[in-house]
């Protein structure tokens, strides 16, 4: 627990030192001093096992387990990418402190849904999460598509936040209790009479938090949001909130449908599907490249779901789903900071633009095509990794859904489709163009470009570390509900 | 032994894992090099190689002690647990030895390179290649698994394509073969790009068929590793049941032949000299040819042993005795009559590697497994030295005279002293003179081996054999007699009026063939008992590891051979005939030259026609382009035609792209950015959801 105070200590760093008038880079190097010592302490603490198994069932309102810490690496990481991509992008705007301050703020609520056992806890941290985050997306106050992507995003944050409040209610009324092991247990024994409403909590879950993990048809603010907000938010958003959506229904829906018995995991398999194929349809004709990452995001969000629907059945689709989650990190945040480096150098993403991009900044190009490449699931690279545990799983799986591998047969379609718009923009930047002069890169990037390389490729060639990791944050492996 | 789950793990294991990482690390690290050598004196990127060679080679020296002892170190690590994949490295003696030959020669190789390659201004390049080329030959040496086996094979692949087409500018000198020839209409000229690219797709075709050997025993088994499947056999008994297990051996066996230039795979290995010579001397000594030979003395010890479980494998030996029959000969003859000096020893190398493919393969089919296997990486051995020595000194050739064409050598003996000498010393070894070459005994070996095998098939392949033994004889001879004998050529004849002096070549470069070319000699001397010790070694490394016994044979055939004892006169006799024959027959054509060549051919026509044919590479090489190039070429244009353009274009093409897109408009017609309507859908949804879960 007590990273969560090093965390939380940051605030009042922050307001002193918002009193003064410093600049940009002392701000930023507050933000990434806390959230560097803090992703440390979350190392640390599991690189000397001294953490508790993945648990679901806790008396606390957070448990500091490993399940909880994957989630936290893989956020901290993407919030000091935002960090330091952050750094170039944001110089002309105003209140740099304030910026920061809540990038933090929105850091804790994620780290805290990670860590959550108790369904007030969760829903208070999943607040502290998504407040900061509505106004980051407005950040850019003269930018009317910013300003749009704000509005948008917070209609659809306050829907379902009411959803997910109605969801928890509904829980608490069946159950008698809001903490999450005994209200899946609850559920269990429930009388078959309040089963409906039972139900009806699990579909609200999906629901409230299908939102922020992207689930179509939960999606449609998602494209506009992200290519509206500034680029550095949209990593923020993209790579880390939406990992706390995942956080949040690995601990619920996925556990309430493991001890509910239910073949309701239809419903996530059939969501599945439809993020996936819309996902990478839509990011096929996008002119952009930051609506185009948004489009593949939505579609990677199917890919993470495979693993959630297919949970009951196979202990290795909820460790694929994991796996993916921290690759997903790091690859979708390169692709975004990668994208605010374009922006800052060439103030557009638009594909026509990037032309030789290869020759004018050769190292954000080679990170780009990289994480292109480990999204699209090339080995060796991370993404690869993660893709096969998932499908294998999916495949797997067969033998007691009929429609289990069909989910790895559209995953491996859309991951060919996706193919193609990742495969377009690599032949943009390196096959079309003339005689381009290198520029400047910005230093910032330079360095987010150079860790993620290292990261996908390393742990492409090696990826026993992670997938170890995963295997042990699978959270009630111990309890015996997952096969 | 080693079962599934168990990760086996060793104190010494890091040594071996260093063995294969050095080199990468190396060619990592040297193009960094490049920037900072402007601000250190003395570092360049030739000295890095150097060291990281030595480095490599050095490591893999301190287990050769311990390979003697017969140690067995065998170190993983979990790859990717979920799917039940190790890594790990396996040094047993066969493996150590072979690492040995590798690191040193590929070291000394490194040492002549910067000699060879000065100021070429693509060094760098150059550098991390051939570091890449020696650690993903280590790789294949020092691993466990099949899979990781797989991994540096790709990767000694990939270096041959990139060093083969290293000068990719395709200049006219860079070139192989004669402009203007033709072969049933095919050209017999090949720039280095072209070369790389057939050499890659040639060997491709190999290593498609291994993998998917591979896979074949892997979905039986379920693991890659070597110790593994030897450790629980059940997998054999299941694939030899439905009759799949001799595929299997024989898909992973054709990896080998493309990779080590075997028959019918083995045309790549010509256009291959297109390639810096110290890249030749690295894939034809210590890399890549080698990797074929290594693959099936690492994998047959297992398809033999499996012989005691009562599972016959004996197609598997006899094809791979008879490709490697077939393949000396062939290449042999060729070796005869071609004008350059690089590709005759190209085609030496690939009949060489003939020869112990032939050792290996009637080894299964010999109760003594272990005299053919250790006649087989015996010669491996002796040959890596000589044919490294021998390809140096045709580099410096090269180098000095500056053409490919023996014909525009000639009478060089007296301008090139140390060349010369050395030249001999390889070229005898290769020959097989007797009693004082590694190339003898090892030559010796192979046919006791193949004579006393009693097998149906020794008598052919033995006369195969001897007859090789004479060409080989006769063309080594011919090559030395045309450089180094006779009167200067015109060609230097005009580069020394022009006032190039010709000289001998420098001593980064004579000092590495020198030390192999006095080193084949030198064990030459002491040939029989290495031999001896290695044959030795070798059957306890099978007894102890794989548990082929070796019954013991009393030798009596021998009282009339004094210190000889233990030979077979007829194996004997024949290699000491051959040698003369051949010999004889290259004196009085190219070093006494009593009698013109050119003259015998034509004069009759069985002569001229004969070599013709052979000149023409048996019209192997022209069919394989008319019948893998030119008319799936001449298809593919048809099917683009008449096909593609017309049903796909129209129909599929368009008709799925418009389908993608429509899908791609709908999705984005939904997105209207109203917001209302994405509430909408919204709402939509999580009823949706709620509808789903109630049914």
């Amino acid at each position: 627990m007590a990273i969560l105070g090093v965390v939380g200590m940051i605030i009042p760093i922050i307001s002193i030192a918002r009193k003064e008038r410093g600049s940009v880079t002392f701000y930023a190097a507050i933000a990434f001093a806390a959230l560097f010592i803090s992703l440390v302490f979350v190392l640390s603490q599991v690189w000397s096992e001294n953490i508790s198994p993945a648990a679901i069932f806790s008396d606390d309102v957070l448990v500091d387990d490993t399940f909880g810490s994957l989630f936290a690496i893989a956020m901290l990481i993407v919030s000091i990418f935002t960090v330091i991509g952050s750094l170039n992008y944001i110089r002309k705007q105003a209140n740099p402190a304030i910026y920061f301050s809540l990038i933090l703020l929105s850091s804790i609520g994620m780290v805290l849904v990670a860590y959550s056992t108790d369904l007030v806890m969760l829903f208070v941290a999943w607040e502290l999460m998504s407040l900061p985050t509505y106004i980051l997306a407005g950040f850019a106050k003269k930018n009317p598509a910013s300003n749009e992507a704000a509005l948008k995003y917070f209609l659809f944050g306050a829907l379902s936040s009411a959803i997910i409040i109605y969801g928890i209610s509904l829980a608490y009324g069946v159950t008698g209790s809001t903490n999450i092991g005994e209200v899946i247990q609850g559920f269990a024994t429930a009388d078959a009479s309040l089963m409906p409403l039972a139900l009806l909590s699990v579909g609200l879950f999906i629901a409230g938090f299908g939102f922020k993990m992207g689930l179509v048809p939960f999606h449609m603010w998602l494209p506009d949001t992200y290519e509206g907000a500034p680029t550095p938010i949209t990593t923020l958003l993209a790579a880390g909130t939406k990992k706390a959506g995942f956080a949040a229904a690995l601990r619920i829906i996925v556990m309430g449908a493991v001890a509910l018995n239910l073949d309701w995991t239809a419903a996530l398999g059939v969501i599945a599907v439809m993020t996936m194929i819309v996902g990478n349809i839509a990011a096929i004709m996008q002119k952009n490249l930051t609506r185009m990452l948004a489009y593949s995001s939505i579609g990677h969000a199917g890919y993470i779901l495979i693993g959630l629907a297919i949970a009951p059945y196979t202990s290795l689709g909820i460790q694929g789903s994991l796996l993916h989650i921290l690759n997903h990190a790091v690859m979708k945040g390169a692709a975004f900071i990668a994208a605010t480096g374009i922006i800052i150098v060439l103030a557009t993403t638009h594909l026509d633009k990037i032309k030789g991009l290869g020759r004018r900044m050769p190292i954000t190009s080679l990170g780009l095509v990289i994480s292109l490449f480990a999204l699209a699931g090339i080995p060796p690279l991370n993404g690869f990794w993660s893709k096969l545990i998932l499908f294998g799983a999916a495949i797997d799986s067969g033998s007691v859904i009929w429609w289990g591998p069909w989910l790895a047969i559209a995953g491996v379609l859309t991951s060919a489709l996706s193919l193609a718009y990742y495969g377009w923009i690599t032949r943009k930047m390196y096959f079309e163009g003339e005689k381009e002069k290198r520029v400047k890169e910005p230093k910032s990037i330079i360095a987010v470009m150079i860790f993620a390389i290292i990261f996908i490729v390393g742990f492409g060639v090696y990826p026993e570390p992670l997938i170890h990791f995963a295997e042990t944050a699978v959270p009630a492996l111990n309890s015996g509900l997952i096969p | 032994m080693v079962s599934i789950d168990t990760v086996a793990s060793d104190p010494n294991g890091i040594y071996v894992w260093l063995i294969w990482l050095l080199p990468f690390i190396g060619a990592l690290i040297i193009p960094g090099v490049v920037r900072i050598s402007k601000y250190v004196p003395g570092l360049t990127t030739g000295r890095v190689a150097i060291a990281f060679a030595a480095m490599s080679a050095v490591s893999a020296g301190s287990l050769f002690l311990g390979a003697l002892d017969g140690i067995e170190i065998h170190d993983q690590i979990t790859w990717i647990s979920a799917l039940g994949l190790k890594a790990g490295v396996l040094a047993d003696p066969l493996s150590i030895i072979m690492a040995n030959v590798v690191g040193w020669i590929s070291f000394l190789i490194i040492c002549y390179s910067t000699g060879y390659m000065k100021g070429d201004k693509d060094i760098t390049r150059f550098w991390f290649w051939m570091m890449f080329f020696i650690g993903s030959m280590q790789l294949i040496v020092l691993s466990d698994n099949l899979l990781q086996i797989f991994f540096g094979w790709e990767g000694v692949g990939l270096a041959s394509y990139a060093l083969i087409s290293f000068w990719y500018r395709d200049k006219a000198k860079d070139h192989v073969g004669k402009e203007g020839r033709t072969a049933l209409g095919i050209m017999e000229y090949y720039s280095p790009t072209h070369s790389g690219m057939k050499a890659f797709i040639m060997t491709k075709v190999g290593d498609i068929m291994m993998l998917a050997g591979m896979f074949m025993i892997f979905a039986f088994a379920g693991t890659f590793g070597l110790k593994e499947l030897l450790y629980e056999t059940s997998w054999a008994v299941e694939m030899s049941a439905q009759s799949l297990l001799v595929p299997a051996a024989v898909l992973l066996f054709g990896g080998a032949v493309g990779k080590s230039a075997q028959f019918p795979l083995n045309e790549w290995l010509l256009e291959a000299m297109t390639g810096p010579t110290a890249v030749s001397a690295l894939i034809h000594a210590a890399t890549m040819v080698k990797a074929g030979v290594f693959l099936v003395a690492r994998l047959g010890p297992l398809f033999f042993a499996l012989g005691a479980a009562g599972i016959m494998a004996d197609q598997f030996f006899e094809i791979i005795a008879w490709v490697g029959a077939i393949t000396a000969l062939l290449l042999a003859t060729q070796g005869m009559v071609n004008p350059e000096i690089k590709k005759v020893l190209a085609y030496s190398t690939g009949s060489q590697i003939g020869y112990m493919m032939m050792a290996l393969g009637v080894a299964g089919l010999s109760t003594q497994y272990v005299d053919g296997y250790t006649a087989g990486f015996f010669h491996l051995i002796s040959h890596a030295m000589f044919k490294a020595s021998l390809f140096m000194a045709a580099g410096s050739l090269l180098h000095v005279v500056g053409s490919r064409f023996m014909t525009d050598m000639g009478g060089l003996r007296k301008q090139m002293r140390k060349t010369y000498a050395f030249m001999w010393a390889a070229g005898l070894a290769l020959m097989g003179a007797p009693f004082i070459t590694t190339g003898f005994w090892s030559k010796d070996a192979i046919f006791a081996a193949v004579y006393e095998s009693g097998s149906g098939w020794a008598l052919p392949i033995f006369i195969i054999a001897v007859l090789t033994a004479v060409i080989t004889a006769f063309y080594t001879t011919r090559m030395i007699g045309m450089v180094f004998f006779g009167k200067n050529s015109k060609h230097i004849e005009k580069m020394e009026s022009e006032g190039h002096h010709i000289h001998e070549a420098p001593l980064s470069m004579w000092i590495p063939y020198g030390i192999l070319a006095v080193l084949t000699i030198g064990i030459g001397v002491i040939g029989l008992s290495a031999e001896e010790g290695i044959h030795h070694l070798f059957t306890d490394y099978l007894e102890e590891s794989f548990g082929i016994h070796t019954p013991h044979i009393d030798l009596e055939h021998s009282e009339t051979l004094g210190f000889l004892s233990g030979l077979n006169p007829v194996a004997l006799g024949s290699s000491l005939v051959a040698f003369s024959v051949g010999f004889g027959l290259g004196y009085i054509f190219y070093i006494g030259r009593w009698i013109d060549p050119a003259k015998f051919i034509n004069s009759n026509i069985f002569f001229y026609a004969l070599h013709k044919l052979i000149l023409n590479r048996y019209y192997l090489n022209s069919m394989i382009y008319w019948s893998f190039v030119i008319a799936p070429l001449w298809l593919a244009r048809g099917l683009y035609r008449y096909f593609e353009r017309t049903a796909i274009d129209t129909g599929m093409n368009i008709g799925f792209e418009r389908a993608i897109g429509w899908g791609a408009k709908v999705v984005q017609g939904t997105q209207t950015g109203v917001a209302q309507s994405y509430l909408y859908v919204f709402g939509a949804g999580v009823l949706f959801v709620v509808l789903i879960l109630f049914i």
